[in-house]
């Protein structure tokens, strides 16, 4: 029985009510992070935090401790106890998840898991050595976690995973670059490639000069298509905003909204992504188709939403803990396909004339219903001309449609990456996009910022 | 428990750090949410445990143990000096701390009615009641949270610090949400969007935002935004209300001046800033009418202590005065850099992350006059109200943010109601743009609680007072 498991056992015999359910994340991780070429915020963590969810006379309540002896789970027990009792009946509550079989995901590898923190610290220093005209900024981290949900119906489910992430930006004062990679396990990542990757970049990139703001036919690289992909999942692929009418696919399921090419699902049971057993509610993952060939098919469920929703909907093992699901069910594992460009250089030569982004910085969803999201490009912005990638461009700043930009896919390189998502806030809980390298003619800058560098 | 900070220290001195300092952090929260007349959700977290960190041959470690033992605080030493040496052998400078007085004594926010202790049962009623006033026919989703927090902060240093101090938080807020037959949809929010406004002080806090007072009022602007006008684009004069204010500040002064950005120890992330270390004194941010400080002794503010997460004293400081640039937000570490004393905006978002470069309270110091008298002087403009969007670049210059609502401003009065508004700019220009901000009545402090930076990730409390503010020819309405 895992560390994980054992506590939510624990945590379930302590709960005081009708019926309990909890989840419990452990974790031990180390970031080396750095800056100017220097580790310079090194942290490690170790914590293990419960949730405790009890159900008493139709009242729900909630706790969550890291103080895991008894006494912390009695305490906690208590707490989400009053909680209850202090509660309406809650006439939404689709009860709790009977026990289920999940599936064997992977996503464990024991080197990385064995990772101390001088291996930490030495992989920094790999990634240091890779860009060395340049100060490098950024991080090297590994962590294990362990999940488990267990339940007075039986439920009892466990996962362990390792991520590891090297996250690197090559900067002097008039360049900078960006390269970034992310596996479950540490051995598939080349620190020093990834420097050397930004530092390539950075290189190209003094000397920058403004654009006139328009709509550009542009080449957006897997770390700048990863984000927007996310935020407009975050917004629209989630079942709850579908049903508060939020959502750009609210009333417009089954209507072919993008170009053919875009293909989007969310499978926590691919081990090319972060692989993902069951949610936090103990549901088996599911994979969830939601735009086949353009056309809106689906969003992502929890119980709460698909008991909402009525019409046979089921969780697609989707759901958050309980005192995070106002969010609704969100897709940790999103994958989009691959087209038919062998290259990023085709997709160049596709656009013609346009700009090449590498990087996106501060995205803000400026109307959810619509699909318009804004930010900057940084640490990589190019004119494309005449089939070419050429002269570097100041950052800028765009305000565009993710619709239209999906609508109107020039081509998809045939290779995904998984691209990092999680900026490790709160319990540690490593999840990444799988995409390719996209082109599109609707990229909308609105203005132009500051140029690269630091 | 005090104890514990002490064994960490001996530990980490005994293995060899040059440099350590230990924070016991207890935590106790509650949340309640309330939505559509239902519970959403009523939870309380416990969290507890101790960082230790230490300098080792000039570099850094940390390491956080959430177990409040020997053997916990003991194991979060040695693991800090371990990560520390590992990373000494490759530093290729030594990190200087500012010299400080060593740290004592006792600080505690000022409380009535502890927060935490208030039934739950009066939490979700206030909710409720709040929540009911918001009902209209369009309005499809109502919400209201009430947030409590209790902490307990144990500080202590091997230079001598050694200081306890207790913070008390709460807050709250509403939303609705309106949507029309044809799917469009507009929402408000008060006291502000992002989760509400939150105090550092008793539940009476809480009674004074009067969300029930205010709901009918939130309901009826999310039911008429539906059928608003959309905000023109062009280049107008705007005045920014007060809450809208607090974002601009936020994200366009605080971040900025953020000295650990300004040295580019934050580029790979949140980024760095327009700022220079030798613009202090000279640099010119924006009008005369610019006047910014911060200050962490602030009365109920979520950004005020006794003494930050490194043990400097709270001290209010000048950041930008004439519309001067005089002051940076500062750590020991960034102080001795630039070779000022800059006061100490240290701070961790919990026991298990180090302590970062924050904002404390900062805030646009207050002009004269009422919000009236800013409009008086407005022949045909916005006013804009309550922020919805967000985000500027990674210097901290180019900006765009987006208002959940606008109004006409024509011949000096309020006109029509408009939808969807947004205005951009680059940070000094706007800035440069400012010519009067209202006075002393109009100034309302706010505080945030979703101030992200660092790698991992932290979430800062803060609060920024402000007043309405006026700006020349501004470029409004730049959505798609």
């Amino acid at each position: 029985v895992s560390r994980a498991l054992d506590l939510a056992e624990r945590a379930v015999k302590a709960a005081e009510g009708d019926e309990a359910d909890v989840s419990v994340h452990v974790e031990s991780s180390g970031f080396a992070r750095f800056a100017a070429s220097a580790v310079h915020q090194p942290t490690l963590i170790r914590d293990e935090t419960v949730t405790l969810r009890v159900v008493r006379d139709g009242r729900i309540g909630c706790a969550t401790t890291n103080r895991t002896d008894d006494d912390g789970l009695a305490a906690a027990a208590r707490h989400a106890a009053e909680a209850a009792d202090s509660a309406p009946v809650d006439p939404s509550f689709p009860g709790l998840q009977e026990p289920a079989r999940v599936p064997d995901v992977g996503g464990y590898d024991e080197a990385t898991a064995a990772l101390t923190p001088e291996d930490q610290a030495e992989s920094a220093a790999e990634a240091i050595s890779g860009a060395p005209g340049f100060g490098l900024y950024g991080y090297y981290t590994s962590g294990v976690t362990e999940i488990a949900v267990a339940s007075t119906t039986g439920l009892a489910v466990s996962q362990s995973a390792t991520d590891t992430s090297v996250l690197t930006l090559a900067a002097s004062v008039d360049s900078s670059g960006y390269a970034e990679a992310t596996s479950w396990r540490a051995g598939d990542l080349d620190p020093a490639a990834v420097a050397r990757e930004a530092a390539e970049k950075a290189n190209r990139t003094r000397g920058a000069t403004p654009i006139e703001p328009q709509t550009f036919r542009a080449v957006l690289e897997p770390y700048a298509i990863s984000e927007l992909l996310f935020y407009f999942a975050f917004t629209s692929l989630n079942a709850l905003a579908l049903l508060e009418g939020r959502s750009y696919l609210s009333g417009r399921l089954g209507e072919k909204l993008f170009d053919e090419s875009f293909t989007v699902v969310d499978d926590g049971l691919d081990p090319v992504n972060y692989p993902k057993a069951f949610d936090m509610e103990g549901v088996p993952k599911q994979r969830v188709s939601m735009i086949e060939q353009g056309v809106a098919r689906n969003v992502v469920w929890d119980r709460r939403t698909a008991k909402q929703a009525g019409d046979g909907h089921v969780s697609t093992g989707h759901a958050l803990a309980p005192p995070a699901q106002a969010f609704g069910p969100i897709p940790f594992n999103l994958s989009m396909a691959g087209g038919d460009a062998a290259s990023v250089d085709e997709l160049v030569e596709r656009v013609g004339d346009g700009i090449y982004v590498t990087r996106l910085h501060y995205l803000g969803v400026v109307d959810p219903r619509e699909g318009i999201i804004t930010g900057m490009t940084r640490d990589g912005t190019f004119r494309i001309e005449d089939g070419r990638v050429t002269t570097p461009v100041v950052n800028l700043r765009f305000t565009t449609s993710f619709p239209e930009l999906a609508a109107g896919l020039l081509g998809l390189t045939k290779d995904v990456t998984l691209v990092n998502r999680s900026d490790f806030y709160d319990e540690r809980y490593p999840f990444g996009t799988l995409v390719p390298a996209v082109a599109t003619d609707a990229f909308t800058v609105v203005g132009t910022g500051s140029g690269p560098g630091l | 428990v005090q104890d514990l900070t002490e064994k960490a220290i001996d530990a980490a001195v005994a293995a060899g750090a040059g440099y350590a300092d230990s924070r016991v952090v207890r935590r106790r929260a509650q949340h309640v949410a309330t939505k559509n007349g239902e519970v959403d959700s009523v939870s309380d977290a416990e969290t507890e445990g101790i960082g230790v960190r230490v300098l080792v041959d000039g570099a850094w470690g940390f390491a956080g143990d959430p177990r409040l033992s020997e053997e916990g605080a003991r194991d979060a030493a040695l693991r800090a000096v371990a990560f520390a040496r590992a990373s000494a052998s490759r530093a290729r400078s030594r990190v200087h701390l500012a010299a400080i007085p060593p740290a004592t004594g006792e600080y505690a926010a000022p409380v009535e009615r502890d927060p935490v202790e208030v039934p739950l049962e009066e939490k979700i009623a206030l909710c409720l009641r709040a929540e009911e006033g918001m009902r209209r026919p369009e309005v499809k989703i109502t919400e209201a949270t009430v947030r409590a927090m209790r902490e307990e902060r144990l500080f202590r240093s091997s230079e001598g610090a050694s200081v306890t101090q207790r913070f008390v938080e709460c807050g709250g807020g509403i939303d609705a949400l309106a949507v029309s037959d044809d799917g469009r949809v507009q929402n408000r929010s008060y006291p502000s969007a992002h989760g509400g406004s939150s105090g550092q002080t008793g539940w009476e806090f809480v009674e004074e935002l009067g969300l029930d007072r205010e709901a009918p009022r939130v309901g009826e602007e999310a039911a008429a935004l539906l059928t608003a006008d959309a905000c023109p684009s062009g280049v107008t004069t705007i005045v920014v209300d007060a809450e809208q204010m607090v974002l601009q500040v936020h994200e366009s002064v605080g971040h900025p001046t953020e000295l650990d950005r300004v040295y580019g120890t934050e580029a790979a992330y949140a980024g760095t800033s327009f700022l220079k270390p030798d613009d202090l004194g000279g640099l010119r941010y924006g009008s005369e009418h610019m006047h910014v400080t911060a200050d962490p002794t602030t009365a109920l503010g979520l950004g005020t202590f006794g003494w930050d997460d490194e043990g400097s004293p709270a001290r209010r400081q000048p950041v930008v005065e004439g519309g001067v640039l005089t002051g940076y937000l500062a750590s020991r570490e960034t102080s001795a850099l630039i070779g000022r004393d800059l006061g100490g905006s240290m701070r961790a978002d919990s026991w298990s992350r180090m302590p970062l470069v924050r904002m404390t309270n900062l805030h646009l110091e207050p002009g004269a006059g009422s919000l009236e008298d800013l409009l008086a002087d407005v022949d045909d403009g916005l006013y804009l109200c309550t922020n919805k969007s967000w985000s500027i670049d990674d210097k901290r210059l180019n900006f765009q943010f987006g208002t959940q609502v606008a109004w006409e401003i024509k011949k000096g009065k309020l006109g029509k109601m408009l939808r969807d508004p947004t205005y951009m700019g680059v940070t000094p220009e706007f800035w440069g743009r400012l010519d009067a901000v209202a006075g002393t009545e109009e100034w309302t402090m706010y505080g945030l609680t979703n101030c992200g930076k660092g790698q991992p990730g932290q979430h800062a409390h803060v609060s920024h007072g402000t007043s309405p503010a006026r700006f020349r020819a501004v470029q409004v309405g730049v959505r798609q």
